[in-house]
């Protein structure tokens, strides 16, 4: 039968398949499909037109030939239409999803400073005991900063080798600890003491030295100062509490130790150590092997602290404490290094303050 | 200070049979932690920390009588045979009150050198022996028993001895070889020459004993504490001698210790007494203190009985008298720091043991009380910058003046805010402003590598007044680098001032913040905390009603001056638009471009109206037209 056909429609033939098979998308296939069975100038089109010419008595086989051709055309032609339009579809609607797996964009990450966040901690795990914030400026009165506090008039911590000046008022400096809270707070409540059944705050702030800087040391630093005024308060008082706030900080196992001091502000005075948080006091580098980790200075109020504010001390009594933050915090961070706290690189500042 | 086993176990034999993390566990105990424990000189050498109260601790003695009163154990005798005393060889007068009580001898040496264990005594202290017998003994002596003495060259003393005030100006050169200058406030051993030691301090290098000393002169007297503080301050001359006076020695050792180094003399170097005598008597010792049982029951937390009490305070070496309301106690000669009731009450409860305390909760005797609103507005502002992306930052209060400057206020003059003895030139000043530091810590992150920077501090800033520095609660913000870009929905784009201004909105500043430019995309901003609302007093606002009618949302494209200013466009605007339906407007695009007219810049206006009706149309086009109208008259035009 092809023998009617001329050589070019059969040889448009047989590489048909291939060609078909090599259309990678609908474009393609649309051209194929215009060359082989369009309406001009296809093959199929120049098939008719031989049809046309043929004499009348080839004309039926020439036309069985002719559509059997356009046929077997066509019908492959649709079915890689359909092939190739559901894998344009599949790729739509992959085009659609978004892999989860990319990076979102995130929202801005801030964080607290670590000496801030453990002040915090410190002010929450006080509040349920009825303790509220007292502050004091930084630059203080000499009266307010050691007068006030029992220090003796000649005592060392008083010199210039210790204790910043400001040069133009021989009478201020910066205060050496966060104990010229308390003296402020007691003078203002004095009066209406009774009225307020006691005093009990805290008092969280910056206070500075004269020391050098160096990995354990720096000219300014943090303090947290407690203190609780009232009828009959004894050292028991100042244990139960200190051993209720230091649970509610390094859990609910935490032992907590007094040993005998001496601050001129206090007496009795004493060191607190806890059971080290570290290693649940089985012995590590950080509380050298005793299991014990000393934490905050302590003691009953001395009268002469309630006298200088004008309470009674045959009435009134009360005990405080002050510990040091960045020691606090390097102890439970490990951090080698105090100038880190100081340094504010925002790597450091997230990993170890963060936001809760 | 150093404490050796062997000479503590000398002192109190009981020592001997325990190990020494158990001695180092009891001292802790009892106040005197130890730092640390050292093998030097075939023996162990204890670093025992000792708080500046505890002058009577500072001895192998001292610390062996804690113990003892602890474990009660009985201590080693301590007094040796004493030798008649005489009349004296050379006169010695007592001028001042500062020195009650003055013992003194005279020797002539012999030979004979220090023995060696007392040699390797002082070396396992790290106090080096001079293997001069007179200075080596009372060197011991300062050591075992806690009281300093002093041996002259007696030969080399002109006349009478007196304890007097310096006269101001006269000199003195001390045993280190240095001249000092001396003030009519410190205290001196002086002959008629003139002084020859500071009191209770150091000796005089032209009275020092040397290999060629024959005859010695002995001192071992009793000096005023606050004087021997004072001078060894004001001279910047701390030794051995001035810890131990300066915090309080025990009058009754003047002589104990004289009977003491004259033993030793004798028994090292074969010397011979010429003659014992005392100037001066011991002085009146303070009344005693009354331990009322209800201050001793508070203090302790329990009800402790009295005996037990009066006990304890026996084996301190106190004098107790019982009474019916507490006890009469009269401290020993030793004890300076037990003046006032409540110093009786913590030997008691230090000597029973702190772990005996019992643990209560204090009882709350009034209502709890708030919290401040300044420190509650402090904390919610950090909260809020932290999550609006800004890293809390803490740095020093004090600056250099090169950096203050550049940043204070010019009515704020750094003279009144500077330090008078700083660390050095660059931490001399009170901050005037917090932006320094930030600028400095910002550049610092860029520096080692952060795509952006985003700090904020809460602090004081300070201004002079003529009372002194005044402390101003502020905040500061630092904003710079590259936002965005991280991710592939979000652009990047340098920071802008804008951003800031925007944050400061957020905190709810109400006017247009200053915003600083501080370098090559860096911008910084400080408010003062008061010119930011405070927490409301009211827990929730009063109710306002809103609309639930469609929203109209119109935009103006307007060709504008490069000059003009949006607020004031804006506020033109809203004049001609009904305040009551327009919920916003905003200018949502800035487009600059060569393409647009010379001069003029676009901007796209967008308006937002709501009633509680729907809205027709027509009459927002009428608002729109108005609207336009407005600007117009400003010199906008709509953008074709």
């Amino acid at each position: 039968m092809d023998q009617l056909l001329p050589g070019d429609i059969v040889e448009a033939g047989r590489l048909f398949p291939e060609a078909l098979a090599a259309c990678a998308d609908l474009d393609a296939l649309l051209r194929l499909k215009g060359a082989y069975v369009g309406r001009e100038g296809s093959h199929a089109a120049h098939m008719m037109d031989l049809l046309k010419a043929a004499p009348k008595d080839q004309k039926r086989d020439l036309g069985a030939a002719i559509n059997a051709f356009k046929q077997q055309w066509e019908e492959a032609l649709k079915i890689r239409q359909a092939e190739l339009e559901s894998a344009k579809k599949a790729r739509s609607a992959q085009a659609a999803n978004w892999d989860p797996s990319l990076p979102p964009p995130r929202p801005a990450e801030g964080a607290l400073h670590p000496l801030n966040r453990l002040m915090d901690r410190l002010v929450e795990v006080f509040r349920p005991l009825g303790f509220h914030v007292e502050e004091g400026p930084e630059v203080e009165t000499e009266a307010h900063n050691f007068d006030g506090l029992n220090i003796p008039e000649d005592h060392p911590a008083k010199a210039s080798s210790d204790t910043f000046y400001l040069a133009a008022h021989p009478e201020l400096l910066l205060r050496t600890h966060t104990s010229p809270v308390q003296v402020r707070t007691l003078l203002r409540i004095a009066p209406e003491l009774a009225t307020r059944g006691g005093v009990r705050f805290l008092a969280p702030g910056r206070v500075y030295r004269k020391d050098e800087i160096d990995p354990t040391h720096s000219p300014m630093f943090h303090q947290v100062e407690g203190m609780l005024v009232g009828h009959g308060i004894g050292m028991q008082h100042l244990k139960g509490t200190l051993e209720y706030a230091l649970r509610a900080l390094f859990g609910p196992h935490t032992e907590i130790r007094l040993r005998p001091s001496y601050f001129p502000f206090v007496e009795p005075g004493c060191e607190v150590d806890v059971s080290c948080p570290l290693c649940d006091a089985k012995g590590c580098r950080v509380c050298k092997g005793s299991g014990w980790v000393e934490i905050l200075g302590a003691g009953l109020i001395h009268p002469n602290v309630l006298s200088y504010a004008g309470i009674d001390p045959n009435e009134w009594s009360g005990w405080a404490f002050g510990m040091g933050v960045e020691r606090m915090a390097m102890m439970l961070s490990q951090t080698p290094d105090l100038r880190l706290f100081f340094e504010n690189d925002q790597r450091f500042l997230r990993a170890m303050g963060g936001l809760d | 200070m150093w404490i050796e086993r062997k000479v503590l176990a000398q002192e109190l034999p009981a020592v001997a049979g325990l190990d020494t993390r158990h001695v180092c566990e009891l001292l802790a105990a009892l106040g005197f932690p130890v730092d640390g424990v050292v093998s030097r000189e075939g023996t162990e050498a204890l670093d025992v920390d000792i708080t500046a109260n505890r002058g009577d601790a500072m001895s192998h003695r001292g610390i062996a009588r804690e113990l003892a009163t602890k474990l009660a154990q009985p201590m080693a005798p301590l007094a040796p045979a004493e030798p008649v005393e005489g009349t004296p060889i050379v006169d010695v007068r007592l001028e001042v009150m500062a020195c009650p009580v003055y013992s003194t001898a005279v020797l002539e040496l012999g030979s004979g050198s220090t023995p060696l264990e007392v040699q390797s005594f002082l070396l396992a202290l790290e106090a080096s022996p001079k293997r001069l017998p007179a200075v080596d003994a009372s060197n011991e002596l300062l050591h075992r028993y806690g009281h300093p003495t002093h041996a002259f060259d007696a030969d080399r003393i002109e006349g009478a001895v007196s304890v007097r005030w310096a006269r101001a100006g006269e000199a003195l050169v001390t045993l280190d070889g240095i001249e000092r200058t001396l003030t009519s406030l410190d205290m001196v051993i002086a002959d008629e020459q003139g002084p020859i030691a500071l009191a209770g301090v150091m000796g005089g290098e032209r009275t020092k004993v040397t290999e060629g000393t024959r005859r010695v002169l002995l001192e071992s007297a009793y000096f005023d504490a606050k004087t021997v503080r004072a001078a060894a301050r004001r001279h910047s001359l701390h030794t051995d001698a001035s810890h131990r006076f300066g915090r309080g020695a025990d009058p009754a050792m003047a002589r104990i210790a004289r009977n003491q180094l004259v033993e030793r003399l004798t028994q090292w170097c074969g010397a011979r007494l010429v003659g014992a005598w005392t100037a001066g008597s011991l002085p009146v010792p303070a009344a005693p203190t009354f331990l009322k049982t209800t201050l001793l029951t508070r203090v302790a937390g329990e009800i402790l009985s009295l005996a037990e009490a009066a006990e304890i305070l026996e084996r301190l070496g106190c004098a107790v008298a019982m009474e019916a309301h507490g006890l009469r106690v009269q401290a020993p000669t030793w004890r300076h720091d037990l003046v006032i009731a409540e110093d009786l009450a913590e030997e008691v409860l230090r000597l029973r043991g702190y772990e005996r305390i019992p643990s209560v909760l204090p009882p709350m005797e009034g209502p709890p009380q708030t919290l401040s609103a300044t420190y509650l507005q402090r904390q919610k502002l950090s909260r809020r910058l932290a999550h609006l992306g800004f890293h809390q930052t803490v740095t020093y209060g004090f600056i250099s003046p090169e950096a203050d400057g550049a940043f204070s206020a010019p009515d704020n003059p750094p003279e009144g805010r500077t330090l008078s003895n700083p660390l050095g030139l660059e931490y001399s000043v009170m901050r005037g402003s917090l932006l320094p530091s930030l600028q400095t810590t910002a550049e610092q992150n860029l520096r080692q590598g952060a795509r952006e920077v985003r700090l904020f501090e809460l602090g004081p800033a300070y201004t002079s007044s003529p009372s002194g520095p005044r402390e101003v609660p502020s905040l500061a913000l630092v904003w710079g680098g590259t936002l965005g870009g991280q991710d592939y929905l979000t652009p990047a784009r340098a920071v802008r001032e804008a951003d800031l201004t925007g944050i400061a909105h957020d905190l709810g500043l109400t006017r247009a913040p200053e915003v600083r430019s501080l370098g090559e995309g860096l911008f910084g901003l400080e408010l003062p905390l008061a010119d930011l609302p405070l927490a409301g007093d009211r827990i929730i606002p009063t109710f306002r009603p809103f609309s639930r009618f469609p929203v109209v949302e119109r935009d103006l494209s307007l060709l504008v001056d490069l000059g003009q200013t949006y607020e004031a466009l804006a506020a033109a605007m809203r004049v001609a638009l009904p305040a009551d339906t327009l919920q916003d407007l905003r200018c949502v695009d800035v487009f600059r471009h060569r393409s647009l007219p010379e001069g003029r810049q676009a901007w796209l206006l967008r308006m937002r109206f709501q009633a509680d009706r729907t809205l027709v149309g027509d009459e927002v086009d009428g608002w729109i037209a108005a609207a336009l109208g407005a600007a117009e008259s400003l010199g906008a035009k709509l953008r074709a």
